[in-house]
């Protein structure tokens, strides 16, 4: 029974921390390259409504897999556009993407169910049915491939940025755009490429969201976990392997939070939701390097 | 010192007389009407007439009493919203966390009018600066570390958000929970405390008076203060700022904490005047919105203009959706689509030579 409990726990907990995964380390990867991601909110919701969409048209919920990837693509390159391109102000417009993102998914969403009914898309399958007495041992087979599929990019993108040449390079955009423009490196290209991988990384979540857990879309599905990958990279420090363990403990509080209630623990579950918030505040103040990438969020000019 | 201030000085005034064609003005309004064609272009997928759309959103928002009242009670917490973004951003401090002083404020206010049995102007009184206190409470964190830790406000402004709204849940679902209500919110605030509409009888409410004086201040502040000229030259050249010897981070912390307090405010107003409760999912993204009529306000006049055309949006769209089948949500495209196309305007290097030549 407890043993249970505690693999049913686990595999709540890595079912909300796969979507968190995929879009901190989309956050990540444009920090590092001196983006700051703020539309992986938006970019979050197209994915997820693309995924839906494909899974259910297709019947295949790896076609849904592929549409997000496709819308992300999308998505990154128009923040590209905006952002590295002309640039505009980052904070600004991702914040203004992640609005028309609502409203364009929401709106897309309402226009193809007029009848009013639910698209159910048929959800990605983990190796091993769930429900049935899960052992602590069967929980590797209880979650869906795409949670694989994040751990298995935290490993490639920490040993892409902190092992290898190029990754030197891209984080040499995130700390000074103007070093790595005058060591003779593109920045316009780096950070385009940054925010495409970013868009991506984010759709995934997004699909991670729908085909790995809610099989159906509704408006603002999301309801903010863009911003809480956000936070974990912060928690994080920036780095892939932080970031994972603040995505496991954002996602442990919200698996938490009902479970504790429905256990009787006489907390409100809404001060188990505030929990990660508070943490990485303190911790930003009580340890004080907060200070990221040195340039993510300021554009540079082209010519 | 002197020299530099007296040179800043100057050059910020022929920057405000040059406000012409090639003004940012323009390009928020033309983005506005691009966008406004853009609804009416999706409304048209959605296989409604644009012209209805059109009629059914701004009768929706302003015939009638109640629909005005609505809007009016919208635009309150709009322009204040878009204030709470507007003053700080000036001084460069990005406040994304409008939203969740606001919610806090009104949890405040609540707390205050519930339990207080007091004349009602009294009440009233305590009730919004128990807003405006909570508010710049939510802000003190973020700037806090800001200052002292050199972290980014916008991170830790968004972070302050979402612990804002779960401590709301809590308090709408724990210890001010309406006992006699299924859902989590608050008892209604007594008629008695409930801020009155103003003239009396005829549903304008009090708030509107409130958020256009301080509107009206707040132009006042920016454009004809010394206060309004350092925040500028803080925003936009921060070391300049400090070689001319203004106290950078006074003024920072000055207009952040003014910000928030509005933000807060708005809360407050928008409890006692509007929703009478606190409840799961009572406001609407009061907070966030304000980031893009701050942006494409640009100066607190522009604001009030900006926060109005969003009220009769968000009121009318329901009106609208009822009316003519096209979903309300395209407002949301609405409240985001002018943004990108302003941004993207300004940033280009069309409008760089097209302002130059028009002066």
């Amino acid at each position: 029974m407890e043993g249970q409990w505690w693999a049913e726990f686990l595999s709540a907990v890595l079912r909300a921390a796969t979507p968190l995964v995929f879009c901190a380390l989309g956050v990540l990867v444009c920090e590092r390259a001196g983006i700051l991601n703020i539309g992986v909110e938006g970019s979050m919701l197209l994915g997820a409504l693309a995924a839906v969409l494909a899974a259910v048209y297709s019947g295949n919920p790896w076609m849904g897999v592929v549409a997000a990837l496709g819308v992300g693509m999308l998505g990154g390159m128009i923040l590209a556009l905006l952002t590295v391109y002309l640039p505009a102000d980052q904070v600004a417009t991702g914040i203004a993407f992640n609005l028309v993102c609502l409203g364009v998914t929401s709106f897309v969403y309402k226009l193809l169910v007029l009848g009013g009914v639910q698209l159910m898309a048929p959800a990605l399958r983990a190796v091993r049915a769930p429900g049935g007495p899960v052992s602590l041992l069967d929980l590797a087979t209880a979650v869906t491939p795409l949670t694989w599929i994040a751990l298995l990019l935290v490993v490639l993108i920490w040993i892409f940025l902190f092992r290898t040449g190029p990754g030197l390079l891209w984080r040499s955009m995130g700390e000074s755009a103007r070093a790595a423009h005058a060591a003779g490196l593109d920045v316009h290209k780096v950070r385009t490429v940054a925010a495409v991988v970013g868009g991506l990384l984010s759709a995934l979540g997004g699909a991670a969201l729908t085909l790995g857990w809610v099989p159906t879309f509704t408006d603002n599905m999301t309801m903010g976990r863009g911003f809480i990958a956000l936070a974990a990279v912060y928690f994080g420090r920036w780095h892939p392997g932080l970031a994972l363990l603040a995505c496991l403990l954002f996602g442990a509080g919200e698996a938490l939070a009902f479970r504790a209630q429905a256990l009787g623990a006489g907390l409100n579950p809404y001060y188990y939701l505030m929990l990660p918030y508070v943490v990485t505040l303190v911790a930003v103040g009580a340890t004080g390097r907060a200070i990221g990438p040195r340039d993510a969020g300021k554009p540079y000019p082209r010519g | 010192m002197l020299r530099n201030s007296i040179a800043l000085k100057n050059a910020f005034i022929t920057k405000i007389l040059r406000t012409g064609w090639g003004s940012s003005a323009t390009l928020a309004v033309l983005s506005m009407i691009v966008s406004l064609l853009a609804l009416c272009l999706c409304s048209y997928f959605a296989g409604a007439s644009p012209l209805q759309v059109m009629v059914a959103l701004f009768e929706g928002a302003l015939r009638g009493r109640y629909a005005l009242t609505t809007t009016l009670s919208e635009w309150v917490a709009m322009t204040l919203c878009g204030l709470a973004v507007l003053i700080p951003y000036r001084a460069g401090f990005f406040n994304v966390g409008g939203q969740g002083q606001l919610e806090v404020g009104a949890v405040a206010a609540a707390a205050v009018a519930l339990s207080l049995n007091a004349p009602r102007p009294l009440v009233i009184m305590l009730a919004l600066a128990a807003a405006v206190a909570a508010g710049l409470l939510a802000v003190s964190v973020p700037l806090i570390l800001r200052l002292r830790r050199g972290a980014s406000e916008v991170t830790t402004t968004i972070m302050m958000n979402f612990a804002c709204i779960q401590f709301m849940y809590a308090m709408v679902t724990g210890p001010l929970k309406d006992a006699r209500s299924w859902y989590g919110t608050t008892p209604p605030v007594p008629q008695a405390y409930q801020l009155p509409s103003f003239p009396p009888g005829s549903g304008i409410p009090a708030g509107m008076w409130v958020a256009a004086l301080i509107a009206l201040a707040a132009a006042w502040l920016m454009n004809s203060t010394v206060f309004g000229l350092y925040l500028r030259a803080v925003g936009s050249n921060r070391p300049a700022a400090v070689a001319a010897g203004i106290p950078v981070n006074r003024v920072l912390t000055g207009a952040v904490l003014m910000g928030a307090a509005l933000a807060g405010l708005a809360g407050g107003l928008q409890l006692l005047g509007y929703t009478f409760r606190v409840a799961e999912g009572w406001s609407k993204s009061w907070g966030l919105v304000g980031i893009p009529i701050a942006l494409l306000g640009g100066n607190p006049l522009g604001v009030l203009v900006v926060g109005f055309l969003f009220a009769i949006l968000e009121t009318g769209a329901r009106s609208m959706q009822a009316l003519t089948g096209a979903p309300a949500a395209l407002i949301y495209l609405f409240q985001g689509l002018p943004v990108i196309i302003y941004l993207g305007l300004r940033a280009s290097a069309w409008y760089s030579r097209w302002s130059q030549a028009a002066g």
